[in-house]
């Protein structure tokens, strides 16, 4: 963990769950697990495919419900750090069903969303509870390295929510 | 909502800010607007050297600049950089939302009166 990937950290949660950390591993790690929280609500999770291991894919079907039916959306990418029960990392890409990367606004995403984002799940024991630090960085696309932007992002969105009158 | 366009726009802005001197350009510019013998002051550059960043910049959507072809004064452009920074905001509250689930799930697989402690 250098200096410079903790500054570039773009969005960072923690959370306190009470339960054992082994069964928060499983909440990322276990496919029926993770398809029972993960989605927003309304969505399901039909497809969850974890190969737990360091280069290993992943890759996740969401099903949601909308007005004008049902949308499908594919998520692809790769196990960066597997260190059983402590931390988890993985990229994460929006892909069509068969695992391609596709360019997330032309998928209906949010302005902005980067083409791979890095999603790292750190777990601690705190007693009978486990602290969870999730740290989701966004890496925009042909840029390899460049997650500088995030600090970039830290700093000036501090000036910009100062500055814009809402 | 957003479209191919946007996204192309939104690369080039990610890049722009993916450069030390360019942040440091832009924190600059937080403070206030400046001309370019301003901007490069404080850097060991040529003016061609910055003014090729500020292109990069303003290309970017993150600077504009007065159309006065001697001074040439750059400004911050706000908006650009809050449509950068929508993308964490989204992603927080649906991780928020989604842990919240997740808690709900918890409770449902550890029944509460199965093992209790001291809460909150």
């Amino acid at each position: 963990m250098s200096s410079d990937s903790e500054a570039a950290k773009s969005v960072v949660i923690e959370r306190d769950f009470k339960a054992p950390i082994d069964l928060i591993w499983k909440m990322w790690s276990d496919p029926e697990h993770f398809k029972a929280w993960y989605g927003p609500q309304g969505a399901t999770i039909p497809v969850a495919e974890f190969d737990l291991r360091v280069g290993g894919r992943r890759f996740v079907g969401m099903e949601v419900n909308t007005p004008n039916g049902t949308m499908r959306m594919w998520f692809t990418g790769e196990h960066l750090k597997v260190n059983e029960p402590n931390q988890l990392a993985y990229s994460e890409s929006m892909s069509d069903e068969n695992g391609s990367v596709q360019s997330p606004s032309s998928m209906g995403m949010p302005e902005g969303h980067p083409m791979t984002t890095e999603v790292r799940v750190d777990l601690v024991v705190t007693g009978d509870h486990t602290k969870m630090m999730l740290t989701h960085v966004g890496i925009p696309a042909g840029s390899p390295g460049a997650m500088g932007w995030n600090m970039a992002l830290d700093k000036l969105a501090t000036y910009v929510d100062a500055n814009t009158t809402r | 909502m957003a479209t191919a366009v946007d996204d192309t726009r939104l690369d080039a802005t990610f890049a722009a800010l993916a450069n030390t001197t360019r942040r440091a350009i832009l924190a600059r510019l937080v403070e206030g607007a400046a001309t370019v013998n301003e901007l490069a002051e404080p850097f060991d550059m040529t003016l061609p050297a910055i003014s090729k960043h500020l292109k990069v910049l303003e290309r970017a959507g993150l600077i504009r600049r007065g159309h006065r072809a001697q001074f040439r004064p750059c400004a911050i452009e706000a908006s650009r950089l809050k449509e950068v920074s929508t993308w964490a905001d989204q992603y927080r509250s649906m991780w928020e939302s989604r842990f919240d689930q997740m808690d709900v799930y918890l409770t449902q697989l550890q029944p509460p009166n199965a093992k209790r402690g001291t809460n909150e």
